[in-house]
Order: structure tokens, then C-alpha cells, then sequence
């Protein structure tokens, strides 16, 4: 099979393949209100009288939110090091991270991760839920 | 090596990486999808180029070095290996999807060859950067890769690739007609020209980056 055939042939599949992903992603994003943390749901607030409020110093400056490492203990985890924490967003997009980073970072009110010392790419938006494994 | 041609890939990469900064950095303060564009818009239009005029495989790579240099002063995602190293990921995939392509472009007579192909390129490229990325961000950053976390977010990645691949198959065809004009320079002048937008890209993006910093 030439060139002439096999290009158009691998573009209609490339775009099929681009369809068919895009409808996957849009029917299983996640739409709601609450965040679940270790298999329980929690509003905002409720998450904000659990862990207290911090603020860090990040490269994109101050931010303030959720302590991270105040809100794990809380929630009754007996060994927070002993366990990695995979927080995941709306869009299916999840990151694994150990207990030291997660003990620097804040979830803020726009339901955003941030850390002080981590490339951005950590920084989850549109957090649904964090998970503890 | 040929002067020319070491000179080609100085300005072809310096003004692909000067495209990533400046105008992505534009793009992306405007809310617009950034990525989509500078990957289905500016590299394709800088990889297809270079290879139209020097008709020589291996150079695109070459250019992915100097613009994944000049990506390190402005990285996004905030890692400064991942960004430049994922633009030379993106270079070596075009020179890996366009290996076998005839150095006359006779390959892509019709308008829907041009357009495939524009396609396939934009996609693959983007994908493949995207990918790259996503690996290298977390091993730099010390917090670790974890096979599942890029598993789970593959739809996403394969989605996201839809518009550049929608614009590569725009772009390519436009590019392709540069071919009928006729560019060229004397050497007197092509190497002052060549050294002189080299060396305003670079300043630009490293006073941009100061500015900014």
C-alpha cells in the first residue's frame, strides 16, 4: 500500500481516534460539589473546619486554602507517611504523591492543590477527590 | 557541516522557540488554547518550512535542541528540563514521521495528502510532547512517575490532540504553496540576516523572562 493511501487512511484514524477520546472524556467528567477524601464526601467548608486554614509561598505567589497535612490527620489516617495519596480531577487528570509533599500543600476554595516546592504539573485542578492507598 | 545549514537551524529554532515564549505565554494570558496552536500553527509551520527550504532529514532535530534551549528561560508547567526536553521530543517525532518523506515533497500532491498529513504530524507531535511531559515532570520534580496516573489520563491526552490536528490540517497545505515563491539569499546577506534574528530571539526571550521573573 504507497504513500497516497496509507497518509489519508492514518489522518481518518488519528481523527477518529481524537473523536472518540473527546466523547469518552466528556461523558465521564465528574460534575459535583463535594470532594471525597478516603471514601468520604465533604463540602468545602467542612473540609476547612477539619484542616484549618494555611497559606503557603508558591512561585505563582501566596495562596491560601485547606492545610493538606492537617486535614489527612484529622480524618483519622494512623500512619499518614505510611501512605501515598493520588488526588484526582474532574477531567480523570490524577497525580500520586507521597506524605511529605502532601503535608506542604493546600486545597484552595477553587478546589485547586497547590504545593510550594513542585512543578506546576502537580498542582491538580478541579479536585473530586483524594484518594489514600 | 555546511555553514547554511548550521545557520538554518540556529534561526529555524531560535524563532520556534522565541514563538513558544513570547506568543505562547500571549496566548496563554488570553485563555486561549495554547498548546493546540503553537503545536498545529508555529512548530508546524517552522519544522515544514525548515525541511521545504534545506531539504535535509535530521535538521528538525537540531532546531528542537535550540528552541528547547531557549524554552528553559520561560518553561511552563514550571519545570525547566521537562519543557525543553519535551520540545525535543516533539522534534524528533516529525523527523520520525516525515523520515521517509521525498525531499521534493512529491509525495503530497493533492490538497487531502497535504491536509492528512498535516493532520497525523500535528497530532503526533502533540500527543507525543504532551506524553513526554507528563513522564518527565513528576521524575524531575523528585515526587515519582506512576504508570497508572498517565494510564488513567491517556483519554484526555488523545482528546486534547483533536484541535491541532484540526489546524495542522489548515496549516500544512498553506505551507506547502510557500514552495512556489522564491526565496533567496546572498550570502553576504543570509548570515548577517540569520546571526541577527538569532540573536533578537534570544534576547527576547530572555529579557521577556527577566521581565517577567
Amino acid at each position: 500500500m504507497g504513500k497516497q493511501k496509507i497518509i489519508p487512511i492514518l489522518a481518518m484514524a488519528i481523527l477518529l481516534v481524537g473523536i472518540i477520546s473527546t466523547l469518552y472524556v466528556y461523558a465521564i467528567q465528574i460534575n459535583k460539589d463535594t470532594i471525597t477524601v478516603n471514601g468520604q464526601e465533604y463540602t468545602y467548608d467542612t473540609l476547612l473546619l477539619l484542616g484549618g486554614e494555611k497559606t503557603i509561598e508558591t512561585v505563582d505567589g501566596e495562596v491560601a486554602g485547606v492545610s493538606l497535612e492537617n486535614l489527612v490527620k484529622s480524618i483519622g489516617i494512623d500512619c499518614t507517611s505510611c501512605n501515598k495519596y493520588t488526588i484526582k480531577a474532574a477531567d480523570g487528570y490524577q497525580k500520586t504523591i507521597e506524605w511529605d509533599v502532601l503535608k506542604t500543600g493546600v486545597l484552595s476554595k477553587e478546589s485547586r492543590v497547590y504545593f510550594p516546592d513542585t512543578p506546576k504539573a502537580l498542582w491538580v485542578r478541579d479536585v473530586v477527590e483524594i484518594e489514600v492507598n | 557541516m555546511d555553514k547554511r545549514l548550521i545557520a538554518g537551524v540556529l534561526v529555524f529554532g531560535s524563532l520556534w522557540g522565541f514563538s513558544e515564549v513570547i506568543i505562547g505565554t500571549g496566548l496563554q494570558n488570553a485563555n486561549l488554547p495554547y498548546g493546540a496552536i503553537m503545536t498545529g500553527c508555529f512548530a508546524i509551520s517552522f519544522l515544514v518550512l525548515s525541511r521545504m527550504i534545506f531539504r535535509r532529514p535530521g535538521m528538525q532535530l537540531g532546531m528542537g535542541v535550540v528552541a528547547g534551549g531557549l524554552r528553559i528561560f520561560n518553561p511552563f508547567v514550571g519545570c525547566h528540563l521537562c519543557s525543553a526536553i519535551a520540545i525535543m521530543a516533539e522534534a524528533a517525532i516529525f523527523e520520525v514521521i516525515w523520515y521517509k518523506m521525498s525531499s521534493d515533497f512529491s509525495d503530497l500532491k493533492t490538497i487531502t495528502l497535504q491536509s492528512s498529513m498535516g493532520v497525523a504530524t500535528a497530532y503526533l507531535v502533540y500527543v507525543g510532547g504532551y506524553v513526554t511531559t507528563q513522564i518527565l515532570t513528576p521524575i524531575v520534580g523528585g515526587v515519582g512517575f506512576y504508570l497508572e496516573n498517565l494510564i488513567i489520563f491517556m483519554p484526555r491526552i488523545l482528546a486534547s490532540g483533536l484541535l491541532p490536528a484540526i489546524l495542522g490540517a489548515a496549516v500544512l497545505p498553506v505551507i506547502l504553496q510557500v514552495r512556489k515563491l522564491d526565496f533567496t539569499l546572498k550570502d553576504r546577506l543570509y548570515y548577517p540576516t540569520a546571526l541577527g534574528l538569532t540573536l533578537l530571539c534570544w534576547v527576547g526571550v530572555i529579557g521577556f523572562s527577566v521581565i517577567l521573573g
